[in-house]
């Protein structure tokens, strides 16, 4: 399945609140996102990343509007696009070992047991835990789980993964750790990403591009940029540092007009 | 602590055996030695064999039958919409009437041989068996399902193999309850209407004033009980371990 970019175009999102009335969420977001990207979302809390996310996984639908690959519409989930959760305890199936999770996709897609064995092998050590394929979920640190969900979307062969703040209930050393390691990942592997965080150190770190999003009810893109940095990227380096405090301010601003509010 | 469990027990038997003679009519409730030596000479002549057989064959038929039909009623209420717009009130209003209250309408509709039994522990296994499986199927994170969508698993896969193990910590809460209800239920039918079974030996043993029979049908009720819900978690420990991982209370 051959893409050139994932398009947001005019999303607009609904909800319905339990007490009947109507949660205006997003309002015409327009996004491209080029094969092969880092792309990056960041926001103030609440104003709809997660449920962005969510319409371009196919979970729910738009509003208004809608993703689509090329001019092909999102409609639902697909093997094209894997999601990776914060929520790391409840993604992992708990009664499937490491590796078993792994398989999980290849054994969805009807591959016969030496292959799936095959891949579940190259990403447990592509995430370099080639040693730790029978243990279970509970005998994991939350960095080895947060490790293994990424093993197991890879295994899949997607185009593009989704990660919703993957990394943030981590300590800030496996954090800083797996930022490094997910970066190379990427690189390797050449996988369009689409990512949220709140942590704008992480994002410039990582990313391609970057939007901010303005402050939720109606929330929309605020600003994108293209991040040319120097590399290794170091928050030491001028530019780093430069393009730091300008998103701060832009997610400060947004901060402000919702308290304002 | 092995030292505070035989005291507990020591201690038990002795209030039996001092209270028998003293507070109670010896003849009504008669010592424990008393107790030990009839149930060995009913255990000698296979008395107890029959009828704790004939206990135990009911609830096997009864409890299989009954987990089946609750594990597939509590899928069908926690996934079908039509089925639990159907089946949720009158399991919310039946739940209520316990199983001793069924006995007499089992009997008459059933009759006394063995179907009103079956119907009995049926009725007693089922209950929990709905409700837990329910909740099990319903508790599914719903992050685990999305997981699974996007690794290609369809209705069916999802189904299979990721709502029904998550829920299966549940379902097996379950059926641990209703086993022991199923006992509950049987016994209590046999002491209203049978000819066999630990429940008739109970009430038969007041009818003809045989104290030393009614003691140790009971007793006997209480090593069933304790076997067999030993047996239950040892199989769940073997088959199910894996499923147990995701909840750490099954002890
Ligand atoms: N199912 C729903 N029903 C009603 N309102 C919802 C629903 N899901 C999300 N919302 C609302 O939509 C808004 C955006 O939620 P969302 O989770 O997308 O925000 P977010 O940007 O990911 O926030 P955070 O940074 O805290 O994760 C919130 O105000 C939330 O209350
Ligand atoms: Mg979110």
């Amino acid at each position: 399945m051959s893409w050139r970019v994932l398009r947001l175009e005019g999303v607009g999102k609904d909800f319905t609140r339990a007490d009947g009335g109507v949660a205006e969420v997003l309002r015409d977001v327009t996004l491209t996102v080029e094969r092969g990207a880092f792309f990056t979302l960041l926001g103030p809390s609440g104003c709809g990343k997660s449920t962005l996310l969510n319409i371009v996984a196919g979970f729910e639908g738009a509003t208004t509007g809608g993703a689509s690959l090329d001019d092909r519409p999102v409609a639902g989930p697909g093997t094209d696009r894997t999601v990776i959760f914060q929520d790391v305890s409840n993604a992992l199936f708990p009664w499937m070992n490491a590796r078993e999770n792994v398989e999980f996709g290849p054994k969805m897609a009807r591959l016969g047991a030496v292959e799936r064995n095959e891949r579940a092998e190259k990403y447990l050590r592509l995430v370099g835990l080639d040693a730790d394929g029978g243990k279970f979920p509970f005998e994991l640190s939350g960095g080895m789980k947060q490790r293994i969900q990424i093993a197991r979307a890879l295994a899949n062969d997607p185009d593009i993964l989704l990660m919703d703040e993957p990394f943030a209930a981590l300590d800030a050393i496996t954090k800083k750790h797996l930022q490094v390691e997910f970066r190379k990942i990427w690189s390797e592997t050449g996988k369009t990403i689409f990512y949220i965080t709140h942590d704008i150190f992480e994002a410039l770190l990582l990313s391609t591009h970057l939007a901010v999003m303005t402050a939720g009810p109606k929330a929309g893109i605020k600003e994108v940029f293209q991040l040319d940095l120097e590399e290794p990227r170091s928050p030491s380096n001028p530019d780093f540092a430069a393009m730091y405090s300008r998103v701060e301010t832009l997610i400060d601003e947004e901060v402000q007009r919702m308290r304002a509010r | 602590m092995v030292f505070w469990r035989t005291l507990s027990v020591a201690g038990a038997l002795s209030l039996w055996w001092l209270s028998s003679g003293t507070l109670f009519n010896p003849i009504l409730v008669p010592a424990p030695h008393k107790v030990a030596v009839h149930l060995w000479e009913m255990t000698a002549d296979g008395e107890i064999l029959f009828h704790a057989w004939a206990s135990l064959r009911r609830v096997i038929v009864g409890y299989a039958l009954g987990s089946v039909l609750g594990i597939l009623t509590g899928v069908a209420v926690a996934r079908i919409r039509i089925a639990e717009d159907m089946l949720e009130p009158p399991l919310q209003f039946v739940r209520n009437i316990t199983p001793v209250a069924i006995i007499p309408l089992a009997v008459n509709a059933f009759g006394l041989e063995e179907p009103s039994k079956y119907f009995v522990i049926i009725y007693s296994t089922i209950i929990p068996v709905v409700f837990n499986t329910a909740a099990g199927v319903a508790s599914t994170p719903q992050i685990r399902v999305r997981a699974a969508m996007c690794l290609g698993a369809g209705r069916w896969d999802i189904f299979v193999r990721v709502v029904l193990p998550s829920a299966w910590p549940f379902i097996l809460t379950g059926l641990r309850v209703a086993l022991g209800f199923a006992f509950m239920g049987v016994v209590a039918a046999e002491m209203i209407a049978a000819e066999s079974g630990v429940g008739y030996l109970i009430m038969q043993s007041r009818n003809m004033l045989l104290p030393e029979q009614m003691f140790s049908g009971l007793f006997l009720l209480g090593l069933i009980g304790l076997v067999t819900d030993r047996a239950f978690q040892f199989t769940i420990g073997r088959l199910m371990r894996r499923y147990m991982l995701q909840t750490a209370a099954f002890d």
